[in-house]
């Protein structure tokens, strides 16, 4: 791509930046395709991981079908390999870093959930897994086990958690207590 | 689960992942998660050919790219060679696979990596290709290398010592024949190729240095669970005159098979001694499936001969293992396989003649089961078609002939062990008795019970393992004047929980709090050999080392406090950092006082002991829709005795692992599927390719006794590989029976059992037909 | 990814401006969840110099009803689908089909528009590149169809002829059965089109200057008795091995009209006429629906390994007309 295309581009009405709220702080993005900025073919994850740093979001298959690269776009579980960075301006972005309490430090009820239910093995997908269950019990406090399967069943576990990771977010469920 | 009175600090009890806060914040940092300065990115070109010649390759352009740093073809590669025997390269003038690589390019980003790896020019003279095992074995079919004839791989592995298993052989076939009731001819493949896919596909960090005199220094930062053992093996690729570190960090999940990452960490250290600069060669999901390890190929062409008792009186015949285009650890495999036979079916008379192949299909490598699954998945079914002529009730056959001791078998270096562990039948019978076998089984191909369409019927398979205590470990534990102590060990926590059990048992012997217990990275500059954990060496084996390691250090510390308390060291005893004289209690001293400006260094050694065999039992009940040909797991059962159980979360992780990992699931719907013309892989991605979810799961039951195995510290084995290896022959027994069809093809996929159905129809059609009613 | 110029579509008008000028050159993005995998494998004879976001487009998610027909924005997202409670209500199988499609995470973001034109998910088609190159094929334009020789086990068993990849859509199999149409937009006007008529051989009937707007069901599909079932080896992620769809309008207990199709055994949403056929003016009982079960598939010409999507789709054909057809108490 030359400067000259990029320019011609920006000057028909094509975006130059990019405006993200991830886990509740503010960023503004250059479209481009230097060091630091977003090319348009930027997926989500990789802005996420590799321009903003936040590892915890992992990529497995990298096609939608592993949950492992799940983020919340406002408030809804989405694989974030198959969404464009420059298709998210404007919206909110919560990973599994901005679950934890910044000010306290404190996990989020989730997050100790799974610890304490000893839901993972690797922990390679707990991010993915534990933004889903946090999807899930944001919409629904009071999830049946069906619906906590079914919440779950787009995150791929091969060391299969899947178990414990019902019975952590069903712990959390209001139906439980 | 069983629990026996808890007489432990520790031991037994569950106690939380202390990377649990790490996992679950998203903080423990897997090796594309570390930050290098400079860093470039490697990408692999991949043959679009199953085999071919290498006639022209032109990296001119590729090279030319801005931000492109390197491109290597197997014209400027180290010539590095690995395998056994030692002739595959890192790249070669051939590839023998579609995916093989064929050139490697290191850039500023992955993408101009990609771009610059799609200018590379290749002129290829295609070779004719051969993908069936048996094919490859014909006079005249393809050869993959000059230096195997036939495209058989020479048999043993020297790693396993100067006579290394390699067949069967015992007592009189013929004679045996001759004693049996019943003899059955029978063929089996577990042929399938199911993938352990952990979630992390294969990846690693280079970087080259030099390192005075004219020596050189490689780090590998790695994702695998064996980062000592990875580093022997990079040392004898590279030779001596390079000194090789590797960095083993949190690992994605491996089921064995990531250990054989040594060509994608070659690849990131040639490019980086190539660049000077800080590689990493991630392979995408697609790579990870189509062209790294696989499991190896099972077709077995056997004759069994049984008594009425459940007496196996013979085995013989011929075991054709398929390793695709290439392997290092086949040959081990074939021997722990061997001798994974004999400990699950004792019998007097083998004949067992394994033969290696070579196709142009993706390489094999290790995959729990290592050998022994592959063995059994294939032989289960023909002792199945003995014992249902015999009407023999298989929970009986299992339970007369595992291993019991005052038996014995060959195992892997050739020599024979006589079995020195516990008896499992107590643990077969509670199994049993749990999932309710005498209930549900109705003999052989009868269904446990119909309901329109829905067949059900249940099956059972076992699997036994004398690699509790294979190999070497090592382990140091200091303790320091802070009275605290330090676990050094090379681990990298792959899942089981291994360093966390470490840490316990250092904190069981010297009964300090857990939170004073250290444990090092698994980084081959700080901590002593350690084996890793391949089978399920971790209890046996690796927390002996550690076990051990404490105990010498707490020693140390005695023989220090016992003349400041006037005492002998036989006479103290120690816990939270204080140790006293036993007999009077009053008399002690705190460790900061014995450690004043001192550290003290224990050392542990585990000598490898293959008397000792663990037992896993998997009862499955399926249920068959003879109108659509789908199956689906009604309910597990899982039955075994770990002596002691060390973590229960991370034991019941391991065994409801039985799943997937191409475990169970390998006989439900995981395979490998080659285009039979090109050889490509079709299902090589995440939705092709079948695993299970959250909503396909069925009620799990896991039944664990506690029979003191009394050689071990705290009288306890592991169990964890195992669990993926007694499953699936019991999916193929359930199945069949529900159907009322032998069904011995893997996976059981609907297409299959819709065949079976009609054949049955048809039988029974014919039946009528001529029946004089 | 290879990278590609990106544009914000306003308006409908936008976008099909830009459409207009850049032809097979430009893609229009709505989900993202297919055509990123597109890209990622290059599996497109020619990789696109322009991704259209269609999402910034406003006023086309919407789910509406009237006295004529259920009218759903082409924007609207699978999740939306599944969870409509009027949806769940009056057009339950569409609902079901939505909550059938891959997963959760996939869900909220794919959309309806984007299901329909979803591409094959044969696995030479989408053979990735970077594991050797693109498989060239008869639906690239150029090549055999490797699926005629190779393994076919997901392949079509009836109305193939140079592809053997099958509508992987679900929606497009229930729509069809409640004579869903589409309709198509460009700066040369505005077309409908059945849905049962929206999928060809080797590509559906969208040309390069064209984007779904809407899809919109007769109000009459309410009275009728609809069913979805899909068969597949997991619950969750898998695309049909075969659906079927039914809608069936009974008058006094008798079939007075029927819809039966068939999905993932053609290269569109196939319609079983001689099942229709078997039930109109019958009772629906065991014997009619076996019976036309047997009709359904009947002229279908296996290929070597996917004569068992036939057993399975006579079964599911038997099973859906059953199915919701027991007397009301």
């Amino acid at each position: 791509m030359t400067e000259e295309t990029i320019e011609s581009q920006r000057a028909a009405g094509y975006n130059e930046k990019i405006d993200l709220v991830v886990n509740a702080r503010h960023y503004v993005l250059n479209i481009g395709y230097g060091p630091g900025e977003v090319d348009p073919a930027h997926t989500l994850s990789f802005t996420l991981r590799d321009t903003l740093g936040l590892k915890g979001v992992k990529v497995s298959c990298d096609r939608g079908a592993c949950g492992a690269c799940t983020v919340l776009l406002d408030g809804k579980a989405v694989p974030s390999c198959m969404l464009l960075t420059i298709e998210c301006g404007g919206k909110e972005i919560t990973t599994i870093e901005g679950l934890r309490d910044e000010k306290t430090g404190s996990l989020d009820p989730v997050q100790q959930s799974f610890i304490d239910h000893g839901v993972f093995q690797c922990g390679f997908c707990t991010p993915g897994m534990i933004m889903s269950a946090k999807a899930l019990l944001d919409e629904n406090p009071s999830p049946t086990h069906e619906e906590i399967r079914e919440a779950l069943s787009g995150n791929f576990c091969r060391c299969i958690s899947h178990y414990q990771a019902v019975e952590a977010v069903s712990a959390l469920s209001s139906r439980g207590r | 689960m069983n629990t026996m009175a808890q007489t432990y600090r520790y031991i037994g009890k569950a106690t939380p992942r202390r990377d649990g806060v790490r996992v679950v914040t998203g903080g423990a940092l897997f090796v594309d998660d570390l930050d290098f300065d400079n860093l470039l990115y490697g990408k692999v070109l991949r043959s679009p050919h199953p085999h071919a010649i290498i006639k022209k390759i032109d990296s001119g352009r590729a090279q030319r790219l801005d931000g492109i740093k390197a491109v290597l073809t197997w014209k400027n590669i180290p010539d590095w060679k690995f395998g056994n025997p030692r002739i595959f390269r890192l790249l070669d003038r051939k590839v023998r696979y579609t995916g093989d690589a064929v050139a490697l390019v290191a850039g500023e980003s992955a993408e101009i990596a990609d771009e610059a790896s799609r200018l590379i020019e290749v002129d290829y003279e295609v070779l004719p290709a051969v993908f069936d095992d048996y094919e490859a074995l014909r006079p005249g079919a393809p050869r993959l290398y000059d230096e195997l004839p036939g495209n058989v791989l020479p048999p043993g592995d020297p790693f396993l010592g100067p006579t290394p298993l390699t067949q069967i052989v015992a007592g009189d076939v013929e004679k045996g024949l001759l004693e049996a009731d019943f003899i059955v001819e029978g063929k089996c493949g577990y042929d399938n190729i199911p993938n352990p896919m952990p979630i992390e596909s294969p990846r690693a960090v280079a970087l080259w240095e030099e390192a005075g005199a004219g020596r050189d220094r490689v780090t590998v930062w790695v994702s695998n669970q064996a980062p000592y053992l990875m580093k022997l093996i990079l040392s004898s690729i590279f030779g001596g005159r390079v000194e090789v570190r590797v960095i083993g960090g949190p690992c994605g999940g491996s089921f064995g098979s990531k250990i054989m990452s040594w060509r994608p960490i070659c690849f990131a250290v040639a490019l980086s001694k190539t660049t000077r600069r800080p590689v990493k060669v991630v392979y995408s999901k697609e790579e990870h499936l189509a062209a790294f390890v696989l499991r190896p190929a099972s077709r077995l062409d056997i004759k069994v001969g049984m008594k009425r008792d459940g007496t196996v009186t013979a085995i013989a015949g011929d075991w054709l293992i398929g390793t695709g285009s290439h392997s290092q650890t086949t040959q081990a495999q074939v021997a722990v396989g061997c001798g994974e036979a004999m400990i699950a079916v004792r019998c007097k008379n083998w004949n067992v003649k394994p033969t290696i192949v070579c196709t142009n299909r993706a390489p094999s490598g290790i995959v729990r089961g290592f050998g022994g699954q592959e063995l059994k998945c294939a032989l289960f079914p023909i002792l199945s078609r003995c014992m249902a002529e015999l009407e023999i009730d298989p929970v009986d056959f299992i339970k007369k002939n595992f291993v019991k001791p005052g038996e014995g078998y060959l195992w892997r270096d050739g020599r024979w062990y006589d079995y020195r562990g516990i008896d499992f039948s107590q643990m077969m019978d509670k199994g049993a008795e749990v999932f309710g076998w005498k209930g549900k089984w109705k003999g052989w191909l009868k269904p446990t019970a119909v309901e329109g369409s829905k067949r059900t019927g249940v099956g059972v398979g076992v699997h036994g393992n004398a690699d509790i205590g294979e190999d070497v470990s090592e382990a140091y534990v200091r303790l320091d004047g802070d009275g605290r102590a330090l676990v050094y060990s090379c681990l990298a926590e792959h899942g089981t929980g291994q360093k966390n059990n470490a840490v316990k048992a250092a904190a069981e012997v010297l009964q300090i709090p857990l939170e004073s217990v250290s444990i090092t990275p698994g980084d081959t500059m700080i901590t002593p050999f350690e084996f890793g954990p391949f089978g399920s060496r971790g209890t046996y084996a690796i927390l002996t080392a550690v076990i051990k390691a404490a105990e010498e250090a707490r020693k140390k510390l005695f023989e220090l406090a016992a003349p400041l308390l006037g005492s002998d060291v036989s006479d103290l005893d120690t816990a939270d950092g204080v140790i006293w004289v036993k007999a009077n209690p009053e008399k002690r001293i705190r460790w900061q006082r014995v450690l004043f400006q001192r550290t003290i260094l224990g050392h542990g050694r585990f000598e490898p002991d293959y008397s000792l065999s663990n037992c896993l039992m998997t009862f499955v009940e399926m249920e068959v829709d003879a109108d659509t040909g789908k199956i689906g797991l009604l309910r597990v059962v899982n039955a075994t005795d770990v002596g002691r159980i060390i973590d229960p979360q991370g034991l019941r992780g391991q065994l409801n692992g039985c799943l997937g990992t191409a475990g169970i699931d390998s006989a439900i719907f995981e395979e490998t599927i080659v285009d039979p013309s090109t050889g490509r892989m079709l299902n090589a991605n995440m939705i092709d390719y079948k695993w299970r979810t959250s909503c396909d799961l069925p009620p799990i039951e896991n039944v664990v006794l506690e029979t003191p195995f009394p050689t071990h510290r705290f009288h306890a084995a592991g169990v964890g590989e195992i669990t993926t290896s007694a499953g699936p022959s019991a999916v193929l027994m359930a199945a069949s029976n529900a159907v009322g069809v032998w069904l011995d093809s893997y996976p059981v996929t609907p297409d299959k059992v819709l065949k079976a159905v009609r054949n049955q129809e048809l039988r029974i059609k014919k039946n009528e037909d001529i029946s004089p009613l | 990814m290879k990278t590609f110029l990106h544009y914000d579509a306003h308006s409908i008008e936008d976008a099909l401006s830009l459409l207009c000028r850049h032809r097979d050159r430009a893609r229009l993005n709505a989900g993202g969840t297919d055509l990123l995998g597109l890209l990622k494998d290059m599996v497109l004879p020619r990789y696109p110099d322009l991704i259209v976001n269609i999402k910034t487009i406003p006023g086309l998610d919407y789910i509406e009803e009237d006295s004529e027909r259920l009218r759903i924005g082409a924007l609207t997202k699978l999740a939306d689908l599944a969870r409509s409670p009027s949806l769940s209500k009056s057009y339950s199988a569409i609902s079901e089909a939505a909550r059938a499609v891959a997963g959760p995470q996939i869900r909220n973001i794919a959309t309806i528009g984007g299901n329909l034109c979803q591409d094959v998910r044969c696995w030479y088609y989408r053979y990735p590149a970077h594991i050797g190159g693109r498989m060239d094929c008869a639906r690239k334009g150029q090549g055999p169809c490797f699926a005629v020789k190779g393994d076919n086990r997901y392949h079509a068993v009836i109305g193939a002829g140079k592809c053997f990849a099958v509508c992987p859509s679900d929606l497009a199999v229930v729509l069809a059965a409640l004579d869903g149409c589409m309709t198509i937009v460009s700066r040369r006007g505005e077309r409908r089109v059945a849905v049962g008529d929206f999928f060809g051989p080797l590509a559906n009937a969208l040309e390069a200057d064209e984007m779904v707007k809407e899809i919109d069901v007769p109000r009459t599909s309410t009275s009728r008795i609809q069913t979805f079932l899909k068969f597949t080896l997991r619950e969750p992620i898998d695309f049909a091995i075969v659906s079927v769809a039914c809608a069936i309008e009974l008058t006094e207990k008798v079939c007075s009209d029927a819809r039966i199709i068939i999905g993932a055994v053609a290269p569109g949403p196939f319609r079983a006429r001689q099942a229709e056929e078997v039930l109109i003016g019958r009772e629906i009982n065991e014997a009619a629906a076996t019976q036309a079960a047997q009709a359904a598939l009947e002229g279908a010409k296996p290929l070597a390994k996917n004569a068992y999507k036939i057993d399975i789709a006579k079964a599911l054909v038997k099973r859906a007309v059953l199915k919701n057809n027991s007397p009301v108490v």
